[in-house]
């Protein structure tokens, strides 16, 4: 009896055993695969955190990719000002210099030719009937005054600084002789300068008047050379 | 003979069953408790193989050994200090000399019934 009452007590404290380590290995074994839920979990919280970081980066790159294009735009803008700005100086200086007769230039014009009388009465003075450098300063006067761009005189140009002086049967145009007849050729609008020439009471009467021959033509093109630097 | 086994079957089957969670926390004294259980267990064998076993001793050891250890964690983890480890440290070496004079005894007993044997 004694032997069965000490098989009981061995037998409760081997069912406290037995539970005790089937309890810890349940345990034991529902943690690990918490704690891989977990690790799983903090792996996924760690990639997420990484793209986020990496998303923000990008949009901040972004944002300088903008900036930059934009100053680059600006700068493309501000080049393309500043060649506007050289291209309309270069069309300045271009047509200054056509002024200044350093170029060659070709449009259309007029073309004026006055000629000594071709009758002279015997007993008149020949001097009246002939061409004079205030004829030429007339009809030269005329032209600039409606707008001609460029003006030669038997071909040579004439230039802001250039003088016409009376030297006997000739005139002397920048130091070079012209004798008669004198072709004066103006570029400018044909219609404008013939109307101004031939105006009433303008300057083609008057030359009219002093015995002299005029001839006006308008042309298609006239082409002038440089002016001759001295 | 059979009854111990029958009550550890039937522990490890109430443990299995058991669906009742505790803490986390509370793990580790648990398996101070596992390792307490385990000492006097072995302690008890071999007891009863040098003969000297009681058991009013085992089975109030059982219990207080259990129940020490894991007030000992609990002290442990409520004052900082990893007292746990010394409960770990006196049951697994007491746990590995028991282990060795059980084999020793077992190995006198099984070499003396070859010499009779043999004689």
């Amino acid at each position: 009896m004694k032997m069965n009452g000490s098989h009981v007590i061995l037998s409760f404290v081997c069912l406290v055993l037995g539970f005790m380590l089937a309890f810890s290995y349940q345990i034991t074994k529902k943690e690990t695969t918490n704690r891989q839920l977990e690790r799983q979990w903090n792996k996924e919280y760690e990639y997420r955190q990484q793209l986020i970081e990496q998303q923000e980066q990008n949009k901040k790159l972004q944002a300088e990719l903008f900036k930059k294009q934009q100053r680059v735009r600006e700068m493309e803008k501000e080049l393309a000002s500043e060649e506007q700005i050289y291209f309309n100086l270069v069309e300045d200086a271009e047509r200054l210099r056509m002024y200044l007769g350093k170029v060659k230039v070709k449009g259309k014009g007029v073309e004026v030719t006055l000629s000594d009388a071709s009758y002279i009465p015997s007993e008149a003075n020949a001097t009246n009937y002939i061409v004079h450098e205030q004829h030429v300063f007339q009809v030269v006067n005329e032209l600039l005054i409606a707008g001609a761009s460029a003006i030669s005189i038997n071909g040579q140009r004439l230039s802001h600084r250039s003088y016409i002086v009376c030297n006997g049967p000739v005139i002397e145009i920048d130091g070079t002789q012209h004798p008669a007849p004198f072709v004066i050729q103006a570029i400018g609008d044909p219609n404008v300068l013939i109307a101004a020439l031939t105006i009433a009471g303008g300057v083609k009467d008057q030359l009219t008047s002093d015995h002299i021959v005029v001839d006006i033509t308008e042309k298609s093109e006239i082409t002038m050379e440089p002016l001759m630097q001295k | 003979m059979w009854l111990p086994l029958l009550g550890l079957v039937i522990g490890i089957l109430l443990g299995l069953l058991t669906d009742w969670r505790i803490p986390s926390e509370y793990a580790n004294y648990l398996s101070i408790a596992v390792l307490a259980a385990f000492d006097t267990l072995i302690g008890g064998i071999r007891a009863h193989l040098q003969n000297i076993y009681d058991e009013h001793v085992f089975v109030s050891g059982f219990f207080f050994n259990i129940i020490l250890a894991t007030s000992l964690a609990f002290l442990g983890v409520h004052l900082g200090v990893d007292l746990y480890l010394a409960a770990v440290f006196a049951f697994g070496v007491r746990l590995f000399q028991n282990i060795a004079v059980i084999r020793r005894i077992l190995l006198t007993k099984w070499l003396e019934s070859r010499q009779k044997n043999r004689l």
